[in-house]
């Protein structure tokens, strides 16, 4: 054993050991993480990402651990920002061991991430999850020999039926690091021999260090640069390209490849395959779920039952239940009596529960409107998530996204756009080049409609014959289309390629589900309310200071020659500038008081549906992308949905 | 290294790499600069330049008399201790590394020859393939980017083209029936960033992969792994099927 070092024993003592939970994504790695935790944690973000990352504690005999949940990873010289995450916190983290979860019958992929794990010379636990499915597979598995070879304990556990996973807090205890080391090609041992002597120390080996920064990983640069001065950062970036230009290939590649063949070399001993692989239910339905015509049914049905929940449970009855009984006929009634009673101003009574007043409209508006909207969307965006059902969809809209100079990756942002715009704007981070990036970014501010507005959409459709819905679907539809494919040929950059791992398909686990999407309704509340009430604030100071009028006569003739909508509509344009969905609201509201034709209604939905973003969505653009873009991209919204808008009002009347 | 003294093939004249000497040198000799050339090459990849370690790791008793002619011929020069290529010296030494390390490929790949066999027939191939037939050997594998050793086998002008005329033992991904299985033999592609996502997922040489879907995306598996790709991307990925 080795000595104890002081360093550990202060962290003994004083504060809980740290241990990371490292894995291939979808290897369960978060039900381990839930067993170690029990119920409490806390989910948050990255700092300046979307990718959530849990903490908790978990008690073992007389010592106590802080466990970190880190996303999945498929190598740890980033391709994602998943990946980029998940080394970040193996360099900015001291003195923690890690449990590397690896699925039994996908050995092959885990081992490439254990590799790396023990370049590192981290302390490490291997557990091997799915042992279960792994054997009816056909693949047996010799623990014996992986704990020979790599001399670590290796757990072996069933996760999900809690199997093996007692062992795994008394192996915490001093888990050592690897005796195991293997060599490169000569260029690629010279390479790391000449890089060593100029790395600053760090919490994982400087052999791991100098082979991130052979392959190139540029995002090692902000890590660096805090710890080196110029001089030698320049003289690391020389040697690595100098050793780059030996290959053609990158060189993240060759030592990816030379892993790999170790990896293949010492799988021999450990792994035994029979060729009696059994056709389970989930991956039978997993091939069904892409297929041209079952995948295309599913997809359907998929969708039908989401707007089941979200749209008609969510957005119908339950925005009912709470906006007409609970605030309409408790809560509203209540606060106004409340406040008249104890406050004689006027301005502040309507400031409060006036018609733009925060209780009233605000507050309803997010808690009765939004909330059920947002929670019900975020449920089931978590489940598809959990089930692995995301990455079909990509695969079957992948055509479609081509025709825009994208890939069906793009499906996930555009489908998380339809819960929030603003978070999805945020996930275009997973796409890969900056022309994805700002195309997805366009189509998401101009045409795809949030939770919030899409229900405001449907609570008013209600009410009107089906064929405006209907177009209303095509023209927004089309206009996606064709701007995509505008921007796709205008906008510089190669298209880029699709390549997209298909999770097996699974049963989530409910828990981890409703976990997810607390949190995330906990985030969309600490963004929201404030807009609302600040959107509220402004639309309340535009009313009683008369501008609002003012602003009416000057839009006039855009309104209501060009759109030939009445006048009292310019206010909703106006406050679209806050919400996408109050924009929507104020339309509901004409078309509830019978002030609406049918071609009205027609026309004042497609052009609030593709106006412009809300200004939580705008802020987003601008730290995403720049001021200068964002801009131009809602500009050129503007002009779209203004153009639109007018012409479905031409069409129509030249038409009737 | 002149293991191929009696080798009978008797062409070297006609091979236009080595018009530079007038046809005037024995045999040998040309070869023994051959190997030079390709020693000096191969140290050059490892960061090594200087003359005393290329003495170090030369078998060539004469290799001392062999430069000195070599220096005349105008195919290196000396900075000190340090020996750069001339132009015409840089030239000939990447296409004798271009044929070492196809040739290693073709033969350990294709006829599954061991290890040493095809080093040692390689050995013998460098010398005397002709530009027409390395660039052909070239085209059949596709252009591969590197040796079964991993080392970078430099370009030649069909690369560049690209041309894939010859009917080949391997094929791409895509040419493969529904469910059939392909080892792969190699991976060419010009795009940056794509081969790494791809290496991530396991997809290098020597794996089996299945095709199992073309519609409407195509989709792969390796292992327990599936993974959906575009079409143009299994262009890029070429098999031998299994």
């Amino acid at each position: 054993m080795k000595p104890i070092t002081p360093t550990q024993d202060t962290s003994k003592t004083s504060s809980p050991a740290k241990v990371i939970l490292v894995g291939n994504p979808n290897v369960g790695k978060s039900v381990i993480f839930n067993y170690l935790t029990g119920t409490y944690r806390i989910v948050s973000n990255y700092p300046g990402t979307t990718v959530e990352v849990s903490s908790g504690k978990a008690k073992g005999g007389d010592s106590s651990y802080t466990i970190l949940d880190t996303p999945g990873v498929n190598n740890l010289i980033p391709n994602s920002e998943d990946e980029k995450v998940t080394r970040d916190i193996l360099m900015s983290e001291n003195n923690y061991s890690v449990i590397h979860v690896l699925d039994a019958k996908n050995l092959r992929r885990g081992l490439l991430i254990a590799l790396q794990l023990i370049e590192m010379e981290l302390p490490l636990v291997l557990v091997l999850n799915m042992m279960d499915e792994a054997k009816s597979r056909g693949i047996a598995v010799n623990l014996k020999v992986i704990r020979e070879i790599f001399g670590l304990p290796v757990v072996s556990a069933v996760a999900t039926r809690k199997k093996g996973l007692e062992q795994l807090i008394p192996t915490l205890k001093d888990s050592p690091r690897s005796t195991f080391s293997f060599k490169y090609s000569e260029p690629i041992e010279a390479g790391i021999a000449c890089l060593i002597p100029l790395l600053p120390p760090a919490p994982i080996s400087k052999r791991s260090l100098a082979l991130m920064l052979l392959a190139g990983d540029e995002s090692l640069r902000a890590w660096l640069e805090e710890r080196l001065d110029s001089q030698e950062l320049a003289r690391i970036e020389t040697h690595c390209s100098q050793y780059q230009r030996n290959f053609q290939e990158p060189l993240s590649y060759r030592i990816n490849v030379e892993r790999l063949e170790k990896i293949d070399q010492l799988l021999i001993p450990i792994q035994t395959k029979q060729a009696n692989s059994v056709q389970g239910w989930g991956r039978r339905l997993g091939e069904w779920s892409t297929h041209r015509v079952w995948g295309f049914l599913g997809m359907l049905a998929v969708l039908f039952i989401s707007y089941e929940i979200i749209g008609v449970l969510g957005a119908g009855i339950s925005v009912d239940f709470l906006g007409k009984t609970v605030f309409g006929g408790y809560i509203n009634p209540f606060l106004t009596g409340m406040v008249k009673g104890i406050i004689p101003f006027p301005l502040i009574q309507d400031l409060l529960v006036g018609p733009y007043g925060i209780f009233t409209m605000a507050l309803t508006y997010a808690l009765a409107l939004i909330l059920p909207i947002v929670g019900f969307f975020f449920l089931i965006f978590g489940f598809l998530e959990d089930s692995g059902y995301l990455p079909r969809l990509a695969v079957m809209s992948n055509r479609v996204f081509k025709i825009m100079g994208l890939n069906g990756k793009a499906v996930l942002p555009m489908i998380l756009g339809l819960g929030c715009d603003t978070m999805a704007t945020m996930t275009t981070r997973i796409l890969e080049s900056r022309k994805d990036k700002i195309i997805v970014t366009l189509l998401l501010a101009l045409g795809i409609p949030c939770s919030a507005q899409l229900a405001v959409i449907f609570g008013m459709l209600a009410g009107f014959p089906a064929w405006i819905f209907i177009a209303w679907a095509l023209i927004i539809f089309g206009v996606i289309l064709l701007v995509g494919f505008l921007a796709g040929k205008l906008i510089p950059g190669e298209n880029t390629s699709f390549i997209l791992e298909l999770p097996p398909l699974r049963w989530p686990q409910m828990k981890n589900i409703l976990i997810k999407t607390l949190s995330r309704i906990e985030w969309y509340l600490q963004e929201a309310v404030p807009l609302f009430i600040l959107g509220t604030l402004i639309l309340f100071v535009l009313d009683k200071t008369g501008v609002m009028t003012s602003l009416g006569k000057w839009f006039r003739p855009l309104v209501v020659h060009w759109l030939g909508l009445p006048v009292e509509s310019t206010s909703s344009f106006i406050i679209g500038f806050l919400r996408r969905d109050y924009g929507a609201a104020g339309f509901f509201s004409l078309a509830q008081k019978g002030l609406l034709t049918h071609n009205q209604v027609l026309v004042a939905l497609v052009t609030i549906t593709l106006f412009v973003p809300c200004i939580a969505n705008f802020f987003v653009i601008i730290k995403e992308r720049g001021w200068k873009m964002a801009l131009v991209i809602v500009g050129v919204v503007v002009v779209i949905a203004l153009l639109v808008g007018g012409m479905v009002n031409w069409v129509l009347k030249v038409w009737a | 290294m002149n293991s191929n003294n009696e080798h009978p093939t008797k062409d070297y004249g006609d091979h236009p790499g080595h018009r530079w000497h007038g046809g005037r040198l024995a045999r040998t000799q040309e070869e023994s600069i051959d190997e030079l050339l390709e020693l000096i090459w191969t140290l050059r990849e490892k960061g090594v330049t200087d003359i005393h370690s290329l003495l170090q790791n030369t078998s060539d008793p004469e290799a001392r008399a062999v430069l000195n002619h070599m220096m005349r011929e105008g195919l290196f020069e000396m900075d000190g201790d340090i020996l750069r290529f001339k132009e015409k010296g840089e030239a000939l030494a990447e296409g004798i590394v271009r044929r070492h390390r196809l040739t290693e490929r073709l033969l350990m790949e294709l006829f599954e020859m061991s290890e040493e066999e095809a080093e040692k027939e390689a050995c013998k191939l460098e010398h005397i393939l002709s530009p027409a037939v390395t660039d052909s050997v070239c085209s059949f594998l596709g252009h591969p980017p590197v040796c079964p050793h991993g080392k970078p086998i430099p370009q030649g002008g069909c690369c560049k083209k690209l041309t894939r005329e010859m009917k080949p033992l391997i094929h791409p991904l895509n040419d493969l029936a529904l469910g059939q299985e392909g080892r792969v033999v190699f991976i060419s592609t010009r795009v940056k960033g794509r081969l790494e996502p791809l290496g991530s997922f396991g997809v290098i040489p020597g794996v089996v992969i299945q095709l199992k879907q073309r519609h409407p995306s195509f989709i792969i598996q390796i292992g327990e792994t599936s993974i959906a790709l575009d079409e143009s991307i299994g262009r890029e990925i070429f098999v031998k099927p299994v």
